[in-house]
């Protein structure tokens, strides 16, 4: 038997000590470092949101760049167009276009498509989807929306301006590690050991009287949202919406976040995220070497720890106790733990 | 209006044939590896570029024969490449889950746009047919570059090169077995490795090939590995499975979808092949020749 | 007081070879001794990247033309760069984080996307940028922001001044058709062309242009024949193309064969320069392109002689393309600005460069106060396939406009008036 209570307050602890780090960066780092950071702290909940579906329900997505996108453009355009809709509100109206996105394809596709075509069919339409904004007037066309403002929250006692970078900065960790906190909740709830156990045997949990396609349905949204608030909440930060976050590398992102970092841990994204962030900033004054810099490492990484990062601590955990054989054991350990 | 459709399908089947040479070593791999394969447009441009190379020292106004020199520099090149992946990359990736091969092509890719930039420069270069393909021929009224038509009678004997090397050899055969059922080949004693190792090899080669016999086509620069990436995965998987017959007529229709499209309404370029791809997936989504899957 | 200035250089020195430790932000850093770091901010990879490799060599001569000739008031200039690639996100961890470390003055950017981000971003943070040549007329238009500055070519004066010269010297061409990319750029690109000639021509002949539909293409496609086959369906003289690099070469390259560019009377290049020429050699079609800077120009200006020697010896290529020139002259602004504001702080830099007017590699260039534009000559040559040259093409005809006569009024905070054009 598990002890949920343990487990959640160890994670609870892990996203704290998260928090806490990220909070320290503005005392230490210039703003471009703390820009990269807010970043960083985006793209820890985004590939957490695609791991939900890879390694929570077992669905490949080629395509989370279309929600990402949703939500930036949803909560854009709401900005833009009636600025006087509370933020909050905003961002939750933003998320909600990324969930309706995924409603819709979901819909559509998970009843017909499985495995690399399901995969292939999410790349398909998230490519449409980008082909669309860039010909779309209202959405800015290829030069994006500009200009995004920051918010001044009211909040009946006093009002929480957030136009800094450094403020809204505060507002992105927090944000983020509720949202991640709150993934962890629902992946060990009972629900989320269910989409467990779907990824895990389809047929015999569809023989347990579960009605598969609905939860899958329901899983794909949530990560959907997830994925469309991340992006609705980069917005204001960035203060620009372009086409480039709805094209297929965006796609690939939190796929690299969550093999590097390793896809059995739930914080396996984080990890991936954070030393992608690391590379990026190493390889910025780099001339024409960055890419097959990445490359190697990227090559790297996925030989010698093909787990990923937190796989290998684990395995080196799981080598001390008892040896088997490294690699299918790691997997196989890692698989059933997902969600630890 | 007759011209125009006989030109439509002319291009259509340009394309098709162009954007088959290139997914038939990936439908290759794809079939037998289950690795969607990232690293292919990366290896496809190389072979362009080593071709490139080849043509360059012979010279210019240089006879078919020198072309087809470099497509065979292209193809033993590419295909000790592919030796050189799947003894260091795919061999050793065999027993973890095929996201992680993914990723691994995925950081070939970038390696070898990286590779092209370092060896061969960021400036864009071309090379024009071999003169004896480089004029026109009418067929009725319809205006074909002859170049064109090699690319398209290339792409056929391509396929039915394949389909003899898969339906008709013996190695064809153990390819067919070990694509099936790789755990019961390998109880029944065949080497399946070294079967796994040959068909990189060939599906490089062919990568290699293609990009030799396309160069002409195409302006060479180190992002020329993303071009017809997405439109060789849109066949791969239209066709089904690994299936070669399935991408020959995937790569027809789509070609045919995109260039009436084009003719139809050329306000929206660059856009049927995805719609028809998304659309094909719906109706049949295990691809025009691939099993409905149980699970 | 020693102990300060040591910190400072070193500091200044890590930012220098981009090892800057994340510390604190340095603002201090620009203080007014020492050296003056320039950030420069431009691909480095990614598909931009050749454009970047051009940006950054005509920095880096100027850097070295203006260190050799005494400095900036005294002061060396130094380069810190950075890798944009080519997309609003990475541009601006990269513009904060030399703001960070204290270069509030930076140059390199070359997509509108970067370029209309940079806006409020450089206008909260305390930064400048000059754009090395941003397509975009939205930039000195509705999103004008004080803190950008172009001193290239603006779309207006660079296709205001191709039709200018082509209606001017072939009036009898009054069927025009185009070929543009599917983004932004080309369709900016092709409504000014589309204005301006629809305007030229009567104004020339007393007859009325006719101008087709442009054909659209897709960014990065490997075919291209069922547009070049629109093309030929269509009855026109000239063909007006923003297509560009890669897409531009196998564009031409498959159009060849069919003999599109033996049907009609004119090629007109927007951009180009010697990209096509350099890789199609003696398969390059006869056309005229417009340019940023071209070499030949500009011979007997000291500063545009200086560029080409330099980008020869430094490269051992013999055709440099014209962003170098305007990177270049970006570095020349800033000293120009820098010198008559005696100051490096963003907000007198500013008010420097507005209305400044200095000597560059294509002349002197203005730059207006209202909307940050310089005015600056507009160059095109005619390119043609020659097989007696070692290159395999030839420049057989050349024009430089001069700015005034091409480029726009200046309309800062509203929309592009077409119909003013």
């Amino acid at each position: 038997m598990i002890d949920y209570r343990v487990r959640f307050r160890t994670n609870l602890v892990i996203a704290a000590c998260g928090l806490a780090a990220f909070a320290v960066v503005p005392f230490v780092a210039n703003s471009g470092l703390l820009f990269l950071a807010g970043l960083v702290a985006i793209n820890i909940v985004f590939g957490l949101s695609w791991n939900f579906l890879f390694s929570g329900v077992g669905l490949l997505s080629f395509g989370h760049a279309m929600f990402f996108a949703g939500g930036a453009y949803g909560m854009a355009l709401i900005t833009r167009h009636v600025p006087e809709m509370p933020f909050l509100l905003a961002l939750v109206l933003g998320a909600a276009c990324g969930g309706l996105i995924a409603l819709v394809f979901g819909v559509v596709a998970l009843r017909r498509a499985s495995g690399v075509y399901f995969a292939v069919l999410t790349l398909a339409f998230s490519e449409l989807i980008h082909i669309l904004i860039t010909k779309t007037t209202f959405l800015g066309r290829n030069d994006g929306l500009t200009g995004i403002p920051r918010p001044v929250i009211e909040l009946g006692f006093g009002t929480l301006n957030l136009t800094s970078a450094t403020a809204y900065y505060y507002f992105i960790i927090i944000a983020m590690t509720l949202v991640a906190v709150m993934m962890w909740c629902f992946q060990n709830a009972p629900a989320g050991r269910l989409l467990q156990a779907i990824r895990q045997d389809q047929m015999r949990t569809a023989f347990l009287g579960t009605p598969i396609q609905g939860w899958q349905l329901t899983a794909f949204v949530i990560s959907g949202t997830v994925a469309a608030f991340c992006g609705a909440v980069m917005v204001p930060f960035t203060q620009i919406a372009s086409p480039e976050i709805a094209y297929w590398t965006v796609s690939t992102q939190p796929i690299l976040f969550t093999l590097l970092g390793g896809a059995g841990h739930f914080w396996g994204p984080a990890v991936g995220a954070i030393l992608f962030g690391a590379i990026d900033y190493g390889t910025r004054t780099m001339h024409g070497l960055s890419e097959i810099t990445v490359g190697v490492l990227l090559l790297a990484v996925v030989l010698i720890i093909p787990g990923g990062l937190l796989g290998l601590l684990k395995r080196r955990r799981a080598a001390a106790s008892k040896s088997t054989r490294a690699e299918t054991a790691g997997e196989r350990t890692s698989e059933t733990e997902a969600g630890k | 209006m007759m011209y125009d459709i006989g030109l439509t399908v002319f291009n259509g089947l340009a394309w098709a044939m162009a954007t088959f040479l290139v997914a038939a070593g990936l439908t290759l791999i794809f079939g037998i590896l289950h690795i969607l394969n990232f690293a292919h447009g990366g290896f496809f441009m190389i072979g362009a570029y080593v071709s490139y190379t080849v043509m360059l020292a012979f010279g210019a106004g240089l006879p078919l024969w020198v072309f087809m020199i470099g497509a065979m520099a292209a193809a033993v090149v590419v295909g000790l490449l592919g030796w050189a992946v799947d003894m260091f990359v795919f061999r050793r990736l065999r027993d973890v889950e095929d996201a992680y091969s993914l990723i691994a092509t995925y950081a070939l890719l970038l390696v070898c746009g990286g590779a092209v930039q370092l060896i061969w420069g960021l400036n864009y270069l071309s090379v024009m047919p071999p003169p004896s393909l480089n004029s026109v021929v009418f067929i009725g009224d319809v205006f074909m570059p002859t170049y064109t038509i090699f690319v398209i009678l290339s792409g056929v004997v391509a396929y039915i090169g394949l389909e003899l090397l898969i339906n008709r050899t013996q190695i064809g055969q153990l390819i067919r077995v070990v694509a099936v059922d790789p755990w019961m080949a390998r109880l029944l004693g065949l080497n399946v490795t070294r079967i796994y190792l040959v068909t990189v090899i060939f599906s490089f080669a062919m990568a290699g090939v293609a990009g030799a016999l396309l160069m002409p086509n195409q302006s060479l620069s180190p992002e020329l590995g993303g071009i017809f990436l997405l439109q060789a995965f849109g066949v791969v998987i239209v066709g089904g499975m690994g299936s070669i017959r399935g991408a020959f007529l995937a790569a027809l229709l789509l070609g045919m979808i995109e260039s009436f499209g084009t003719y139809l309404f050329p306000q929206y370029p660059g856009i049927f092949f995805l719609l028809a791809l998304a659309v094909i997936l719906l109706v049949k989504p295990s691809g025009i020749m691939g099993k409905e899957q149980t699970a | 007081m020693s102990n300060g200035i040591n910190r400072r250089g070193v500091m200044k020195g890590m930012a220098a070879a981009g090892l800057a430790m994340p510390f604190v932000n340095v603002r201090t850093a620009m203080a007014q001794s020492g050296p003056i770091t320039i950030g420069v901010v431009t691909p480095l990879s990614g598909p931009a990247q050749l454009i970047g490799t051009f940006v950054r060599e005509g920095a880096e001569i100027a850097v070295e033309h203006v260190n050799a000739n005494g400095g900036i008031n005294g002061r060396e200039v130094e380069l810190s760069f950075r890798d944009s690639k080519a997309n609003p996100n990475d541009a601006s961890v990269a513009a904060r984080e030399l703001i960070g470390s204290g270069v509030n003055l930076q140059l390199g950017t070359i997509s509108s996307a970067v370029a209309l981000a940079m806006g409020p971003l450089l206008q909260s943070e305390g930064g400048v940028v000059i754009t090395s040549g941003a397509g975009t007329e939205k930039l000195n238009h509705e999103n004008y922001n004080p803190h950008v500055f172009r001193v290239g070519d603006s779309p207006v004066s660079r296709n205001a001044g191709l039709v200018r010269h082509i209606a001017n010297s072939r009036p009898d061409i009054r069927k025009w058709g185009g070929i543009i990319p599917d983004h932004e750029y080309g369709r900016t690109t092709w409504k000014i062309f589309e204005a301006t000639m629809r305007k030229a021509i009567p104004e020339l002949t007393g007859e009325e242009a006719q101008i087709a539909e442009p054909i659209l293409v897709p960014y990065g496609s490997g075919d291209y024949r069922n547009y070049i086959a629109q093309a030929m369906r269509q009855d026109v003289q000239g063909i007006y193309t923003s297509v560009y690099g890669g897409d531009a070469v196998t564009l031409y390259q498959q159009a060849s064969p069919f003999g599109l560019f033996d049907k009609i009377d004119v090629l007109l290049d927007s951009a180009n320069e010697f990209l096509v020429a350099t890789a199609m050699k003696d398969q390059t079609p006869a056309h005229w392109s417009g340019f940023h800077w071209y070499f030949e120009a500009n011979k007997g200006n000291p500063l545009s002689d200086q560029l080409y020697s330099r980008y020869v010896e430094r490269t051992g290529e013999k055709y440099p393309m014209g962003w170098a020139a305007e990177a270049h002259a970006a570095i020349l602004a800033y000293k120009g600005a820098i010198e008559k504001a005696d100051s490096t702080e963003t907000t007198d830099v500013i008010a420097a460069l507005k209305g400044l007017s200095f000597d560059s590699a294509t002349g002197m260039r203005h730059i207006r106060a209202e909307d940050n534009q310089a005015i600056k000559n507009a160059e095109l040559a005619f390119i043609e396939p020659s097989s007696s040259e070692p290159d395999g093409f030839a420049v057989t005809d050349y024009v430089s406009l001069e700015g005034e006569k091409v480029i726009e009024p200046a309309r800062p905070g509203q929309m592009l008036d077409i119909d003013a054009l």
